[in-house]
């Protein structure tokens, strides 16, 4: 290309472009159509998605307390018992499974095979036979290692005590309604009014809640990694409530509803983000069998899920409703 | 061009590459595969007999790349574990061979393993016995016999030579011990104890693994939540039920003169070890003495009270001994005390000819340290100081200690998942560059995003290599948030920024939008730490790792390198 026909080129694009009127007028009743979305005129209605969910939320716990007398299914990190995993390859994990439940017919023995990326490269047997019971954990351990014949560094051993870990279930519960409390201290420090704050904390229990009824509902059992992800959830459910008020309270320009859609976009890129980190994360852990990581993840997932409806439609439309009202009473 | 003269310049900008270089020294990543290095040498064996030099168990404070690595044996290159078992199992009872380590050559002899077994026949042997006659005050030397019992020798195999080796550290990035292997024990003590009791038992646990050649080892008293007292020991490397005995049982000292046993462990023998500076001494001048070869020596000493019964039995134990005399002034007898914790002796020491049948009971208990300067001599006694008062004490442990968990990973567990959590790591972060790139369709964003990631975990696992603390499976998740949360506050400024271009409103300056994104920031990085506090009290520490690697990871993520992110931002989407 010479000179001269870049000079065209150049010239050629200051030229003013025509526009299709039809096209144009249409962009702009589309840009007037999202102010008239359902979003915007029945954000009240809305509203009642998240606290249903949150009531249904707390009855399935109140369901599973009522059975089972916990409100979550506690994992063997809190109940105490013995897991034993042996990398071998080889090893059949039914035949394995039946004979143990057969020498211990008392006590629950599962057995599942541990993989690397699919590929099976040994095999995790759990039971319910705690520290306590030095005795038993002897035997059970001696029979297993007599089934597999494991060789030196092939045996991974985790034998938990149920009083350590009534202990611990305890401390993480307290752990997490202070982590809550400081929450609340930090966010009501940032915004000085109460219902904006009150919001933010209401959406964190909320997810907290709907993520622990889910968990209920799928019979999944927590541990203490699983714990710890609830505590993670706050950090991450408090981001985007965080940018939703400080935008919707402090920015001047535009309207709250404009604010709201603006933070929107943000809020969830960081949202789906997250997410795309976490699904990554949650496949590699399951194809290689990594237990904490798969439940941290599991159940960060579901909660990142729970936050977009308690973020967009709870908090948010609590946030626009108290504005309109304080907008209201600035003007009278 | 003057874009990037403008990064370059960018006082936060060059505050990240700082740390980023700083970081990379302190992970210090090494590529060589080749060797293997040394976890710990058994005290006793071969290995700590070697020639010229003995070799040495590594200092617990040693960096992970500062480790002897073994290279090779008889000139064979050595490149992993089951290389250097496989060679050291070829050598029969006797032989030398070599290993040559990247510091040092050694020579080493393959010891045989010896049974020994009691006879009924005994030796009779003579000894020169003094007594002073108290009438006349002479001093009078008879041989007397004695009898001693034989004990039969008998050969049934070689000695492991006693070095325990593991793969060549890659970086100073200590491994925990998910990702390495080893077993982690969490002790309970059956009743509340003190301080000064906690140190006791601390010490003595350590010794007592040391006693069994295990020598990577963390012991430390922890607290969870509701005050409850926990010990936790971790050790590295895969071990044998051996060990997790060994916690519990309360450990059987005895102190023996020759074959009789004067005192055992426990408060009925020994009364008191005096650790407190009245009864026991440490003087780094007046002791310290320096040899011709420029060694200093610093003497020690502490006392102990017996019970009048062990008093009485050392006194019948050392009525017959002789006397070794000395040109010093200073006359031992021929026997010495033997200190045995667990069956094995770990200590010997003169007996001073005063104390010949004499039943006291406030004895004094006197050594020296050994080092080349006297700083360091000075040390060194008192921390033989320190283990000789354990070791007396030990057996006498204040409480029981029980099992509260036990937690043993095998190696090859660990190897495993140290590959794939690094995929996992990679991949994730490659997740989240791609929705960034598709929603934003702007490398200048996504590029800096990626290397602010990138560079968040580089500074990371360059403070865990600087504080020394271990990356296991929590932290790696702890990783995983903090770059998460990070990447969260990116967008944040991002949005921020691009924003306000869009409405055209240039009237709000760089600094106010910024103000208003790290309003934003600041805030969830508060709440992100407040909600992690809890856990780094809560069931004795075994969360800690987690929350401290998520709380460091977002400080470093809000001071060092968000701003940077925000300032090549500025700089490249400015006009």
């Amino acid at each position: 290309m010479n000179r001269r026909e870049k000079r065209q080129k150049r010239f050629l694009k200051k030229q003013p472009k025509i526009v299709d009127v039809q096209t144009e007028t249409k962009k702009i009743e589309k840009e007037k159509d999202t102010s008239n979305s359902f979003y915007y005129k029945h954000y009240k209605k809305l509203l009642i998605i998240p606290f249903v969910m949150l009531l249904f939320g707390i009855m399935i716990i109140g369901i599973n307390i009522a059975t089972t007398g916990d409100f979550i299914t506690k994992g063997i990190s809190f109940t105490g018992g013995t897991e034993l995993i042996i990398t071998k390859q080889g090893l059949n994990a039914k035949t394995i499974e039946q004979k143990l439940q057969q020498e211990f017919p008392l006590n629950d023995v599962i057995v599942r095979e541990t993989t690397s990326f699919g590929q099976i490269t040994g095999i995790t047997i759990e039971s319910n036979i705690i520290q306590e019971n030095q005795e038993q954990v002897k035997k059970f351990t001696n029979k297993v290692k007599e089934l597999t014949n494991p060789s030196q560094g092939e045996l991974t051993e985790n034998i938990l005590g149920a009083k350590m870990g009534e202990s611990f279930f305890q401390q993480l519960m307290v752990g997490i309604l202070i982590a809550l409390l400081f929450m609340g201290i930090v966010v009501f420090l940032y915004f000085r009014t109460i219902i904006p704050s009150a919001a933010v904390i209401l959406a964190a229990i909320s997810d907290i809640i709907v993520t622990i009824a889910i968990t209920d509902l799928f019979g999944m059992k927590i541990g203490v990694a699983g714990i710890t992800a609830l505590l993670m959830l706050i950090g991450y459910s408090v981001d985007t409530d965080i940018l939703l008020s400080s935008r919707v309270l402090k920015n001047k320009e535009g309207t709250v509803y404009k604010r709201t859609i603006d933070s929107m976009k943000t809020g969830i890129t960081m949202t789906v983000t997250t997410m795309a980190a976490i699904i990554v994360t949650l496949i590699m852990a399951h194809l290689n069998s990594i237990g904490e990581l798969t439940e941290i993840m599991t159940i960060i997932l579901i909660g990142l899920l729970v936050d977009l409806i308690n973020t967009w439609l709870q908090n948010a439309s609590i946030l626009r409703w108290y504005m309109e009202r304080k907008e209201k009473n600035e003007q009278n | 061009m003057n874009k990037i003269k403008k990064i370059f310049t960018n006082k936060r900008i060059l505050i990240l590459l700082a740390f980023l270089i700083i970081s990379v020294i302190l992970i210090q990543p090494g590529f060589s595969e080749q060797g293997v290095a040394i976890r710990s040498v058994q005290k006793d064996s071969a290995a700590a007999q070697a020639f010229p030099t003995p070799i040495l168990s590594p200092p617990q404070t040693t960096k992970p790349m500062g480790r002897e690595v073994i290279l090779s044996v008889n000139d064979q290159p050595i490149n992993t574990i089951k290389e250097y078992y496989d060679s050291i199992e070829q050598f029969q009872i006797n032989d030398t061979f070599t290993i040559k380590t990247n510091k040092k050559t050694y020579f080493i002899t393959i010891n045989p393993l010896i049974n020994l077994t009691l006879t009924n026949e005994t030796e009779t042997t003579l000894i020169n016995r003094t007594t002073v006659n108290e009438t006349t005050n002479e001093t009078i030397t008879e041989e007397i016999e004695t009898e001693k019992p034989v004990y039969k020798e008998e050969i049934i195999g070689k000695q492991d030579i006693g070095i325990t080796v593991y793969d060549r550290p890659t970086s100073n990035v200590k491994k925990g011990l998910d990702l390495e292997g080893g077993t982690r024990v969490l002790l309970k003590p059956q009743e509340e104890i003190n301080d000064e009791d906690m140190d006791i038992i601390v010490e003595n646990i350590k010794q007592r693994l040391n006693v069994f050649g295990v020598s990577d080892i963390t012991v430390r008293p922890t607290r969870d939540f509701f005050g409850n007292q926990f010990i936790s020991v971790e050790i590295a490397g895969t071990n044998e039920d051996q060990i997790k005995e060994l916690l519990t049982q309360q450990g059987e000292f005895q102190a023996k003169i020759g074959q009789i046993t004067v005192f055992e462990g426990g408060n009925k023998d020994i009364l008191n070890v005096c650790r407190t500076s009245q009864c026991s001494f440490i003087d780094p001048i007046n002791t310290c003495q320096q040899t011709t070869d420029g060694t200093y020596f610093c003497g020690f000493w502490f006392q102990i009270t017996l019970s009048q019964i062990a008093a009485e039995r050392q006194a019948d134990a050392t009525r017959d001994l002789g006397i070794i005399p000395s040109s010093s002034g200073q006359n031992y007898l021929t026997e010495n005390l033997s200190l045995i914790l667990d069956g094995e002796k770990v200590d010997e020491l003169s007996i001073s000819s005063g104390l010949k049948g004499l039943a006291t009971t406030q004895i004094r208990i006197s050594g020296s340290g050994q080092g080349t300067s006297q700083k360091s001599a000075s040390e060194n006694a008192k921390e033989e100081m320190k283990r000789l008062q354990t070791l007396l004490i030990t057996g006498s442990l204040p409480v029981k200690l029980e099992i509260a968990n036990v937690n043993t990973v095998s190696a090859i567990l660990g190897k495993d998942f140290t590959k794939t959590a690094m995929n996992t790591g990679l991949l994730a972060i490659l997740a989240v560059i791609i929705v960034v790139a598709i929603r934003y369709r702007e490398p200048r964003i996504s590029i800096p995003m990626a290397i602010t990631m990138l560079s968040e975990v580089i500074i990371l696992l360059g403070f865990a290599a600087f504080i020394g603390w271990n990356i296991d499976i929590v932290a790696i998740a702890a990783i995983i948030i903090a770059v998460g949360s990070g990447v969260d506050d990116q967008i944040v400024i991002t949005d921020e920024t691009l924003g306000r271009r869009k409405n055209k409103d240039e009237t709000i300056d760089w600094k106010a939008r910024m103000k208003r994104a790290f309003f934003i920031i600041m805030a969830a990085y508060f709440t992100l730490v407040v909600a992690m506090i809890p856990l780094m009290f809560a069931g004795a520490g075994l969360l800690m790792g987690f929350a401290i690697t998520t709380i460091a990871g977002v400080t470093i993520g809000v001071l060092i390198t968000r701003p940077a992110f925000a300032a090549i931002l500025e700089i490249l989407l400015e006009k």
